[in-house]
């Protein structure tokens, strides 16, 4: 066969461009770690990481979220376990004060430990977080309890000023959790039931030296303990949601990362003697070609 | 003529055969790297014999012709292979640009935009009053906006570098034919005359060339001319006159005569120009259509959501961002230039709610029905203005509703199942339909309290902590959507993936193409281009040859003289 110049010069050309952009591309995926550099190096797979690159993303923000919930919740448990042990306390009282021993002097220096004690509960149904009230449904700007005196001073009501729909967030796709409360349901209106409620007569029946009042707010008291362990406890419940949720949250990254990384990420050790062998084949190809380049019959004429 | 003089004319013969041969070979020596060059040998001949004393006597040796070695089958593979190879290179290139345009390696690419959007409905679902939240919100939404139209602008850019390289092909085509013309003319001339090797080398060459910009058909006529087709046989040329090829708008014409073209832009299937007109008629639209029903879904979607909920104050004075189209005022909504109007309820059953707030603390509500197929924008400013006249305006604003309270009062909406408020433009979240004019609505830029997170209660009251319709909004990317029949971020996996996909294909059609050019083209050389050795070869053969005439004239000469001392 006939062998042209041009022939072996486009040989060489061709041959020399293939093995360089060979060795370029293996030498891309060494330097920047991955396998998929553009969209067609491998677009099915490039999908897959897409998608997963998706969920990852919202997996992170699915987290922010619970975190945003943990706090709430974990004000309202701070916050309700305090009332808890302030009824406590108020029972203890009730107890006292029922005794038929006591004076009337007695019992009226009591109310004033009770007001105060109502001042605490209601400070504390007005608990903050992220700088939103938390009992107040989802007028969050909204202080949800204020106590209402009358002209000499005394307290008569604390109205509810929030709404009856709780705040929530969204912890999976389809899933929100209300970390917020309806404050009306936790402590009551304030005037017709509740912790308020009770509380203010407990304080009228003392002034009044009442000890049949006192009684009812001893049964009172009891009612509203159970109310607010419930509410505690339906806190505690959702709080054990968000970190079942977390930990799901977390195992799913740890998988999903792994197939991404599986996906896009270079196989280094792979690379680097995939660039090797490129590299010596480029080598041999330059040297060959150089041989073959030189050769000629003019050199022996 | 006999005897010694014989041999001197026979030896003088002979050496002028070794010089036009040695001739011949500096020529291919000389054009060992002109392209499509192929080389010449001499045609060596013996002289017809003559009688001479009763016998039959050799006369020497003469150059009869120089000969082209040309093989036209392989010539004529290569030049539509190359045509092939032309067009997927040039897509190769142009693939490569629209990868980089949706290159998913940076940190702003579109997908990443697309989840921090949602994730910036999450974060204000979170906090629903921040202010911190809804500016975040904001700047991720015209982010977003911004992505959209940079990715549909840079498409259409490159749509209009590709139109530039159309009409720079063009114009080379055009100056190729004409040269092929010419070219046709001096063959046809020099032919009658005797070989016109180099000169058909050259038309040659420029019939290659001329395949790399458009597939064409060539054959060589009787006269030696040659007349060169499109592929699809539109006429380029035919002997010495050459038909043009020029650029009207986006078409490309033929024109054959001063006065009369044909549009020829769907028949050009090969050659540069081929993949050029591939890529900006049938590829890069195919993914411009798919970002831009991206980009419509969202908007519509984010809106139809958005339309039902409430900021942390209502509106005084708001006009929509969508409008009718001039003079369709009186049109029915679906058949208006809405941006989205045919996604109105038609089924007679549609309505939105809007409230009035009268300053002191009163919410009262009013239904307004709307029926796409049936009622117009005129229809819906009559109805507003019966809620509470006087209070409450609405006016058509140069195709647009405009709603404004009197002072004092202000106003906001709920419940729309009619998708009348999203279509017009009323308290959405984005403004435009496709992907080169998305926007963030106007009316939120100035007062990001307007972005609505929640809804209003029952008694059309404003809760800040609401965060119904960020929650809403945050789901949106979970969900299929109908126009899209999956969801917002698988779509555009796909979009991406199939970019990916087309690339690929189309380089290993180049790299096909590649080899089987090369392999042709080696054949081409084998039996064309020219050998430096063989060359030598054949010099040293001449140069031989050209020795042993020159020692039969020395010989002859001293036979003259040994006659002449014969005293």
């Amino acid at each position: 066969m006939r062998v042209s110049n041009q022939s072996t010069y486009d040989a060489i050309k061709y041959q020399l461009s293939r093995t360089a952009e060979n060795l370029i591309n293996a030498n891309e995926v060494v330097t920047s770690g991955k396998r998929i550099n553009k969209l067609s190096d491998d677009p099915i797979g490039l999908v897959q990481v897409l998608s997963l690159r998706e969920s990852l993303s919202n997996m992170d923000q699915l987290g922010r979220n619970i975190s945003t919930g943990n706090a709430w919740l974990d004000a309202g448990e701070t916050a309700l376990g305090s009332v808890k042990e302030l009824i406590t306390d108020m029972k203890t009282l009730a107890i006292q004060m029922a005794n038929g021993t006591l004076g009337a002097g007695e019992r009226n220096a009591a109310a004033a430990q009770v007001e105060g004690t109502l001042e605490q509960i209601v400070s504390l149904a007005n608990t903050q977080a992220n700088g939103q009230y938390i009992f107040t449904g989802t007028k969050t700007d909204t202080k949800p309890f204020e106590i209402q005196r009358n002209g000499s001073g005394n307290p008569t009501s604390v109205p509810y000023s929030g709404n009856g729909t709780p705040f929530s967030i969204k912890i999976g796709k389809t899933t929100n959790v209300d970390v917020g409360s309806d404050g009306e349901a936790v402590f009551g209106d304030g005037s017709t039931g509740g912790i308020f409620k009770t509380l203010i007569d407990f304080k009228t029946s003392l002034e009044s030296n009442n000890v049949a009042g006192i009684t009812q707010a001893m049964t009172d008291l009891d009612n509203d303990f159970n109310h607010m362990i419930s509410k505690v406890s339906d806190i505690g419940t959702k709080g054990v949601r968000l970190d079942v949720k977390e930990k799901i949250l977390e195992d799913l990254k740890l998988s999903y990362t792994e197939r991404k990384s599986n996906l896009e990420d270079a196989d280094i050790l792979a690379a680097i003697s995939d660039v090797n062998s490129k590299e010596t084949a480029y080598q041999a190809a330059l040297a060959s070609s150089a041989k073959v380049m030189q050769m000629s019959l003019i050199d022996y004429l | 003529m006999s005897g010694i003089s014989l041999i001197l004319n026979t030896a003088k013969d002979a050496l002028m055969t070794q010089q036009l041969a040695m001739d011949v070979i500096s020529h291919n020596v000389a054009n060992v790297n002109t392209p499509d060059y192929s080389r010449q040998t001499p045609t060596i001949q013996a002289n017809a014999p003559a009688s001479y004393a009763g016998l039959i006597l050799g006369r020497g040796v003469s150059v009869t012709d120089v000969q082209r070695n040309a093989d036209t089958f392989i010539e004529n593979s290569l030049q539509q292979r190359q045509s092939d190879l032309s067009a997927t290179s040039e897509k190769e290139v142009y693939m490569g640009v629209l990868e980089g345009i949706f290159n998913e390696n940076s940190g702003r690419s579109l997908s990443s935009q697309m989840a921090d959007f949602w994730d910036a409905w999450n974060d204000l679902s979170n906090n629903p009053s921040g202010e911190a939240e809804r500016s975040a919100l904001y700047e991720r939404g015209s982010l977003l906006g911004q992505t959209f139209s940079d990715l549909s602008g840079n498409l259409a850019q490159v749509g209009k570098e590709l139109n530039l390289s159309i009409d720079n092909g063009v114009e080379q085509i055009n100056e190729m034919t004409a040269k092929i013309a010419d070219l046709n003319n001096q063959i046809a001339n020099m032919s009658a005359i005797g070989n016109a090797n180099d000169l058909i080398d050259q038309r040659q060459h420029l019939v290659n060339q001329l395949s790399e910009y458009l597939d064409v058909n060539y054959y060589v006529n009787d006269d030696t001319t040659m007349t060169v087709t499109t592929g699809r046989g539109y006429v380029l040329v035919s002997r010495d006159d050459n038909y043009s090829l020029s650029l009207d708008g986006n078409a490309v014409k033929w024109e054959s005569s001063a006065s009369s073209t044909t549009d020829i832009t769907d028949t050009i299937k090969g050659g540069k120009l081929g993949g050029w007109l591939d890529m900006r008629d049938t590829i890069i639209p195919e993914y411009n259509d798919k970002l831009n029903q991206l980009a419509g879904s969202l908007i519509w979607e984010v809106n139809a959501i958005h339309a039902q909920g409430v900021g942390l104050e209502r509106m005084t004075d708001l006009t929509g961002t969508s409008w009718v189209g001039s003079g369709n005022n009186g049109v029915v909504l679906a058949n208006t230039n809405l941006d989205f109007g045919n996604s109105i309820d038609t089924g007679g059953t549609g309505s939105f709610t809007i409230w009035l707030n009268d300053g002191a603390g009163n919410n009262t509500s009013s239904v307004i029905n709307v029926d796409g197929d049936a009622d117009s924008l005129d229809d819906i400013v009559a109805r507003i203005n019966l809620v509470s006249p006087g209070n409450l305006t609405a006016n058509d604003t140069n195709g647009k509703l405009s709603i404004t309270a009197a002072n004092g009062f202000s106003f906001a909406f709920s419940d729309d199942t009619s998708g009348a408020l999203a279509a017009l433009g009323i308290n959405t979240f984005f403004s435009g339909s496709d992907a080169t004019g998305m926007k963030m609505n106007s009316n939120l830029e100035s007062n990001k309290r307007l972005i609505a997170a929640g809804r209003l209660d029952a008694t059309g009251q404003i809760a800040s902590g609401d965060n119904t319709n960020a929650l809403d909004l945050a789901g949106l990317q979970y969900r299929d959507t109908p126009a899209l029949g999956d969801t917002l971020g698988n779509y555009l996996a796909n979009l991406e993936g199939s970019i990916g996909i087309k690339s690929q294909s189309i380089t290993r059609t180049k790299e096909y193409n590649e080899v089987i050019v090369n392999n042709l083209k080696d054949a081409r050389n084998n039996v064309s281009a020219v050998s430096i050795d063989e060359e030598m070869t054949q010099l040293i053969k001449f140069q031989h040859a050209y020795a042993a005439a020159a020692k039969l004239i020395s010989t002859a000469d001293e036979m003259y003289q040994t006659l002449l001392e014969v005293r």
